[in-house]
């Protein structure tokens, strides 16, 4: 199974690497799409697989770094456009430990999810009072920005620039997602979702663990947030909405909860699906649904954990002695 | 004194099931709860270790009221618990297991679990996670299986491996033996009495096999429908004419 995944890892990463120079623009920008969602995909299964949080909210922190971009860019204050994602990125964040502190108080499970879905519909309303923020419309035509670097300088409205700046920053939050969860930190999230009161009984703050949970969680989600608009060039409510929470858990829910790398599978499956269908409307959400239906009845462990059967039913038939699960 | 009980009252709703409970254990004693079924010793337990709240009474850890304080922070004191029905964290491998206590333990007093990029465990952690699980049977040929493979009484030696991994004061253990085979039984006891004689750890105990508890423990004490029906060395609290009529039946007079 670990040699199945590093190859299908570095498939992946030829494919994205190369996808400029091998297949059109429309699937470049889908490549570019599909890479924002990964990010927030695996930031959510952060909070969902690693601490126990299911969270149905989650889109509001990414919608806290996508319109952050796009003010900066619409209204063209001329902060660097790295200050800026860093600027999302923090304010995702702090957005989330707010969150965080007031609703993990008491609640977990069920509550948390209504609360969560709650208080990302009421940034929803919010925006859509704001002028400043184009209201129910939305920010349209957002400039891509110019970076200077001191020695070159990145030109997002070059597609190809744009693209392996996507790709690159993606990469940088994917390798950090994976160190600080396979590091000490991620063990004690781990316990946390695995038994709480096992994990306080070796003395883990589990209200510490789930609040920092949470907050990394929404800080990545806001960097891919911040990440999508000079691509998308439009940042509308639908980004925050509820159907856009359901994204991370359908991609985790397909690809496998509980492997690090399930929700990239997922998002791949629901990029492929959205392509394919795209001149039919209506039909993606129902194939969607059909595959999410076969999925959860024939493996409820996901894709990844199909294949981890497939594998280990092989000729080894051995369980896996490396415990593959992360 | 390690553990000190004061006029501890709990109530389920309107069932009262302590019913001003006092009791002390001494530094390095093995003390043991004994009683029969629904006696209260689960609720005893759960009110010591903090995952139960009291209703009045007062515990006490080294002179310091802990009554109130949460679980984690008491675990960080000096409370290891180890529960009826072994709890480990079955979905990660055997040394994860342990390392989590480890790296909780030193974050718990301020000191470095290890640096957050680093995947593996720090060499101090691994060093101490691989000395306990050595010393208790786990050899390192079995440290990356997962642990929800492990067998019931592996469950129940691992479980004590993560609790010993925190360095407590006092060993909380519920039932240590519950749902063992005789071997793994005896394992058990041995591996008990040899903690006692390289540590000066103290150890409160519930625990139904008699021949385990007059094997380890220093002092006992008998509750009944929630109250103290005697406490004392074993050989006193066997020859206590109401406990023999109460819990221990005749065999063991």
């Amino acid at each position: 199974m670990k040699r199945l995944i590093a190859w299908g890892l570095v498939g992946l990463f030829v494919i994205f690497a190369t996808a400029p120079f091998t297949v059109h623009a429309g699937l470049v920008f889908i490549a570019g799409i599909a890479m924002t969602e990964i990010i927030f995909a695996l930031s959510w299964n952060m909070l969902f697989s690693y601490a126990g949080l299911a969270s149905f909210g989650h889109a509001a922190f990414f919608g806290v770094g996508a319109y952050t971009a796009a003010v900066f860019l619409k209204y063209d204050y001329g902060l660097h456009f790295m200050l800026v994602i860093a600027l999302g990125t923090f304010l995702g964040g702090v957005a989330s430990f707010i969150v965080a502190i007031i609703v993990l108080r008491r609640a977990s499970g069920i509550q948390l999810a209504i609360l969560t879905l709650a208080l990302s519909q009421l940034v929803v309303t919010l925006i859509g009072y704001s002028t400043y923020l184009g209201r129910d419309e939305g920010i349209p035509s957002i400039e891509r920005p110019v970076m200077e670097f001191g020695l070159f300088q990145i030109d997002m409205s070059n597609q190809i620039q744009g693209y392996y700046f996507i790709f690159f920053m993606s990469l940088l939050a994917l390798v950090l997602m994976w160190l600080l969860l396979h590091g000490y930190v991620g063990r004690r999230m781990k316990a946390v979702a695995i038994d709480p009161e096992r994990a306080a009984f070796v003395g883990v703050d589990v209200w510490r663990v789930r609040v920092l949970a949470f907050t990394i969680g929404g800080a990545f989600a806001a960097f891919a947030g911040c990440l999508v608009v000079p691509w998308a060039q439009i940042v509308t409510p639908d980004l925050v909405m509820w159907l856009h929470s359901a994204q991370p858990m359908l991609a985790t829910l397909l690809g496998g909860a509980g492997y690090f790398w399930g929700p990239i599978v997922g998002v791949l499956v629901l990029s492929a699906v959205n392509y394919a269908t795209r001149t039919f409307a209506g039909l993606s959400e129902v194939l969607v649904g059909g595959i999410l239906l076969i999925v959860v009845l024939m493996a409820p462990q996901g894709i990844m954990g199909f294949l981890r059967q497939l594998v280990e039913r092989g000729p080894a038939d051995q369980p896996d002695p490396e415990g593959e699960r992360a | 004194m390690i553990l000190e009980a004061k006029a501890i009252e709990k109530s389920y709703g309107a069932l009262k099931v302590l019913h001003g409970v006092d009791f002390a254990v001494e530094e390095g004693e093995t003390f043991a709860i004994i009683g029969p079924n629904g006696a209260g010793k689960t609720t005893l337990f759960k009110v010591l270790t903090g995952e139960s709240p009291v209703n009045s009474g007062e515990v006490r850890f080294r002179g310091q009221d802990v009554t109130h304080m949460p679980d984690f922070r008491r675990a960080r004191l000096g409370f290891g618990r180890t529960f009826q029905v072994a709890r480990i964290f079955p979905e990660v491998d055997v040394f994860t297991n342990v390392a989590i206590a480890v790296e909780a333990r030193k974050s718990g007093a301020g000191a470095s679990a290890g640096r957050w990029w680093d995947w593996r465990a720090s060499p101090e952690v691994a060093d101490e996670v691989g000395d306990i699980l050595e010393r208790f049977g786990f050899g390192r040929a079995r440290w990356a299986g997962e642990a929800s493979f492990l067998s019931h009484g592996d469950r129940k030696r691992l479980e004590f491996c993560i609790a010993l991994a925190t360095r407590p004061a006092i060993l909380m253990l519920d039932e240590p033996t519950a749902g063992m085979s005789p071997s793994d039984r005896k394992q058990m006891t041995e591996l008990l009495a040899k903690l006692k004689n390289e540590s000066d750890i103290s150890i409160v105990m519930t625990e139904h096999d008699m021949d385990i508890i007059f094997e380890l423990a220093e002092r006992l004490l008998v509750l009944n429908y929630g109250e103290v029906l005697a406490t004392g060395d074993p050989a006193s609290v066997r020859a206590d004419k109401v406990v023999r009529e109460v819990y221990l039946g005749q065999h063991h007079a």
